[in-house]
């Protein structure tokens, strides 16, 4: 599944977490192409998604404006969104530089770490 | 202990999320066993049955055991055994377990943002509740509960009430996550969604007392809710509506009194059906036709752009033909036979010498031809549409047009045959009457030439370039020569020069193949060697080895200042070098020429340049002269070239031009001329108002600092800033003929000057939006100023590229 050839989004683990990895580079031209591909990508009974931005050549805000429309419809369906995104990378730069703190981001993959911050909810949709 | 925690791990949430579901099925379930009609086993609105789906969807169909337990020990106390308690419970299980199984399987969107969810979730809820009615409802009977003539009222009874249950129910237990959505509460939305909550919980309540069957009067206001609100408010409006509904009938109040139990859980599950389905269809089509136009918004912007490039490229393309037409006297005919109408070029207006306003048909064309030739013309005619044939025979003929002139005229024509009949003919008509003056012949491969050459070059970042073309004097034959400069996708550029062998028009033609053949497998990305290679095989395939071309073929790197270079029998590459070295000619192998039968591999030479080299690419019309050898005339270039060093391109094409071409040259010359840019020198761009190019920008405007060695951190600064302002330019730019956006770059005394402007009219941002991007743009570069003229809006830049020892 990709965006162009300027960027390429893929399903890496499939689980209670879905894991996705970006490739690329995002700016204006597919920005809103990947954000589809990615809602797509999300089934219904996950309790969130891993995005995994530290192979990301590239964003700026259109990509930041991409990641907080993600936040804003995964939450519609109870479910949350981590970005992964190692600390002193070109990409974490940019997210602290536009100041996109809506955005919950994450240094590294691990899974304790991220399990821990998603806290999927307990007790289902009665909650 | 280790091993205990891990299985735990993995069964602790399945046992807790089993544990949690079965309490709320069980309270749930509990609550709604209020509303029981048959026997206090039935009752027409089960929610439990929308809990279960919804979790079953959301945490997994592993949670049934809460499910099936729950369900037991809520029918223990209302059934007549335990064993009909369990299976029963088998039933209230099953139904849900198989509705979220199918709804996985079909793709089915909790959102319920598209029609095609809403429909699924109608259709699989409907379906699979009769496996818990048949189920529940055979139990009844077999123990006794109901006589067996009261199985249908209660199977009825119970597939409505679960059903129901997951149509009321689950859509709105699927949208609670979206009210922590706390901008939505407060905000005007989250108002206005609690006004028609309040509103139609009043209306219903008033229209529950009166006594008649006003129920459905309540379904415009839910259908208005649905609309403006979509599924946040259809959710909540129908499960407040429903319950109330559900209420009365039970308590026989209202519309309901007095009513025979069939007829009011008729009317009861009418009325629940049509709350849900208006609220749902409503709210997904509302919800699919938002998107829809904010997907059509996003692609409009730049559609009128790029109509008007059609549009001039169409326009061009057009003049072209027209004057195409005008040279070679060839005009143009079309005529319908079915309409009779006939449509005329306007040189065949010319030929006839017919006034260009007046109306033509057959028989007025025909009535200028000479006598003589009418009945061939005729002849013609009928056989192609008798015997419904394409091909119609050349004729020759003469016209004596109305000012007493007369000409000769060499007509070709064919017909369109469609449906076994004869439906159209066109044809051309060329005025012969000059035929043998070989001017007219070398016009038309002059101008088939020279509309095959490229119409304009490139803009690079970091090379100039130039070109110049001059055909033979008239008289003499043209020859096939042209050049081409190719944009490559990775930021290098090719430069292309070439001679195809023979002359007129067929020589025009094949160099107009040539010239394609290279740009498609040069920009596929191929390198040198492999490009003409490619070329060569193609030509000796087409032609077996009986045309021949040189070429000279050469790509430049601005960043790695290299130069590689085929060359295939053509003259050699001049490199012009800045800081005093002169000119000197790229000794390196020359290949046989392309298209020859042998199959020798060709060899790639380097060049090395520097910032400000300048390459020069010819062909032998600049260097060969009758009374000259060719290592003279090569050296004459040389000293030619060496002498004016300092030129740019295009001055310095035209010099070369000037000093070796005298004005009765027998062949033609093409020149090319590029020139790599001083490190140190300006940067500019200027590109189509289109996103795809953002990334382009951000590469030629990252080897240009490179280039002039700005420190790496810089560079991803100042780029990202760019491609900001760029992406803000291309965002502005609405409506024709606005849509370039220029980027000028300047480095001096340790500072990037960075300037985009577009001249497009303010368009309004996203709101939020554009805050962000020029919060990124202001912390990355030291200074910003933003300015917006009447023509348009120009962002400057400016960045200290040496960082200074911060105090």
């Amino acid at each position: 599944m990709s965006g162009g050839d300027a960027a390429a989004v893929e399903l890496v683990e499939r689980g209670p977490l879905l894991r996705v990895r970006m490739t690329g580079e995002v700016d204006l031209s597919n920005a809103a192409e990947l954000e589809t591909a990615i809602v797509e990508l999300m089934p219904n009974e996950a309790a969130g998604m891993v995005l995994d931005l530290s192979a990301l050549s590239y964003l700026d805000s259109s990509g930041i404006r991409m990641l907080l429309t993600l936040v804003g419809r995964f939450a519609w369906r109870g479910q949350q969104l981590a970005i992964v995104s190692p600390p002193g990378s070109r990409v974490r730069n940019v997210l602290q530089l536009a100041g996109a703190s809506e955005v919950l981001v994450v240094d590294t993959a691990d899974d304790a770490a991220i399990a821990r911050l998603l806290r999927p909810d307990r007790g289902g949709p009665t909650s | 202990m280790d091993r205990g925690r891990a299985s735990w791990n993995r069964v602790g949430p399945v046992v807790l999320g089993s544990v949690v579901l079965g309490v709320a099925y069980y309270v749930a379930g509990r609550l709604s066993l209020q509303l029981s009609l048959i026997e206090d086993n039935v009752t027409p609105l089960w929610p439990p049955t929308g809990i279960a789906l919804v979790a079953f969807l959301v945490r997994g169909r592993r949670l049934w055991p809460g499910v099936a337990l729950a369900a037991f020990v809520l029918n223990l106390p209302i059934t007549a055994s335990p064993l009909a308690a369990a299976t029963t419970a088998v039933g209230n299980t099953l139904a849900p377990y198989v509705a979220s199984a199918v709804l996985d399987r079909v793709g089915f969107r909790r959102e319920l943002d598209r029609l095609r969810d809403a429909v699924a979730i109608v259709v699989v809820g409907a379906l699979s509740m009769t496996i818990s009615a048949t189920i529940g409802t055979a139990t009844l009977v077999a123990t006794g509960t109901i006589a067996g003539r009261a199985s249908a009222p209660a199977w009825a009874v119970w597939w409505a009430g679960d059903a129901m249950g997951v149509l009321i129910v689950a859509p709105f237990l699927f949208c609670l996550p979206s009210f922590r959505d706390r901008a939505f509460l407060l905000g005007r939305r989250g108002v206005e969604t609690v006004g028609m909550l309040v509103l139609v919980g009043l209306v219903m309540a008033g229209v529950l007392t009166t006594g008649t069957s006003m129920l459905f009067a309540v379904l415009p206001i839910v259908g208005v809710i649905s609309w403006r609100l979509q599924q946040r408010g259809a959710a909540p409006a129908a499960l407040l509506v429903s319950l109330m509904a559900t209420r009365a009938a039970v308590a026989r109040t209202g519309p309901f009194a007095g009513v025979p139990l069939l007829d009011e859980m008729l009317t009861l599950q009418a009325f629940n059906a049509s709350v849900a389905f208006t609220s749902f269809f409503f709210a997904a089509s509302v919800t699919e036709r938002l998107r829809a136009r904010a997907a059509l918004e996003a692609s409009a912007a730049g559609l009128e752009e790029r109509v008007a490039e059609r549009t001039a490229e169409l326009r061009a393309a057009n003049a072209r033909l027209a004057e195409a037409q005008e040279l070679a006297r060839l005009g143009f005919w079309e005529w319908d036979l079915e309409t009779g109408r006939v449509t005329w070029s306007a040189e065949m207006y010319r030929i006839y010498g017919v006034p260009p306003d007046e109306e033509i048909t057959f028989e007025r064309a025909v009535e200028l031809v000479d006598p003589d030739d009418r009945q061939q013309i005729r002849d013609n005619v009928r056989h192609a549409v008798e015997h419904a044939s394409a091909e119609v025979p050349p004729v020759e003929y003469r016209v004596h047009r109305d000012d007493g002139s007369t000409a000769t005229l060499l007509g070709r024509a064919r017909a369109v045959v469609s449906g076994g009949s004869v439906a159209r003919m066109l044809g051309t008509v060329q005025d012969v009457t000059e035929r043998h003056e070989l001017a007219r012949e070398h016009r038309i491969a002059d101008t088939l030439q020279r509309a095959l050459l490229p119409q304009a070059l490139p803009e690079h970042g970091a090379i100039t370039f130039a070109s110049r073309y001059v055909p033979a004097e008239e008289g003499s034959s043209a020859g096939g020569d042209w050049y081409d400069v190719i944009d490559l996708p990775d930021g290098t550029v090719a430069l292309v020069i070439g001679d195809v062998a023979g002359h007129g028009v067929e020589a025009a033609s094949v160099m107009g193949q040539v010239r394609m053949a290279v740009r498609a497998y040069g920009l596929e990305g191929h390198g040198p060697r492999t490009v003409v290679g490619l070329v060569h095989d193609l030509l000796r395939s087409f032609y077996e080895g009986e045309q021949m071309v040189t070429m000279l073929y050469v790509v430049v790197d601005p960043v790695t200042l290299e130069a590689r270079v085929v060359n295939a029998g053509h003259p050699p590459m001049l490199v012009l070098d800045p800081d005093g070295g002169g000119a000197v000619f790229l000794e390196g192998q020359t290949g046989l020429p392309l298209g020859l039968a042998w199959d020798l591999p060709y060899e790639e030479s380097i060049a090395r340049l520097r910032s400000g080299s300048t390459l020069v690419l010819f062909t032998d019309g600049l260097i060969d002269r009758r009374d000259v050898e060719v290592g003279e005339g090569l050296e004459r270039l040389r000293s030619a070239a060496a002498e004016r060093v300092d030129l740019d391109p295009d001055a310095l094409c035209g010099a070369l031009l000037e000093s070796l071409v005298p004005a009765d040259a027998s062949d033609d010359v093409a020149i090319v001329a590029a020139r790599l840019l001083a490190a140190r020198d300006r940067f500019e761009l200027r590109i189509p108002a289109d996103p795809a190019r953002l990334r382009a920008v951000r590469r030629s405007v990252t080897r240009w600092l490179a280039a002039s060695g700005v420190e790496h951190e810089a560079i991803a600064d100042i780029v990202l800033a760019c491609s900001e302002a760029c992406a803000n330019a291309i965002e502005h730019a609405y409506g024709p003929g606005e849509g370039t956006v220029e980027i000028e770059g300047a480095l001096h005394d340790g500072q990037i000057d960075l300037t985009v402007r577009d001249g497009g009219s303010w368009r309004e941002p996203r709101v939020g939006d554009r805050g962000r991007g020029l919060r990124l743009i202001g912390a990355c570069m030291d200074e910003v100023h933003i300015e917006q003229t009447g023509n348009g809006t120009e962002v400057r830049m400016r960045r200290a590229t040496h960082p200074a020892a911060v105090g």
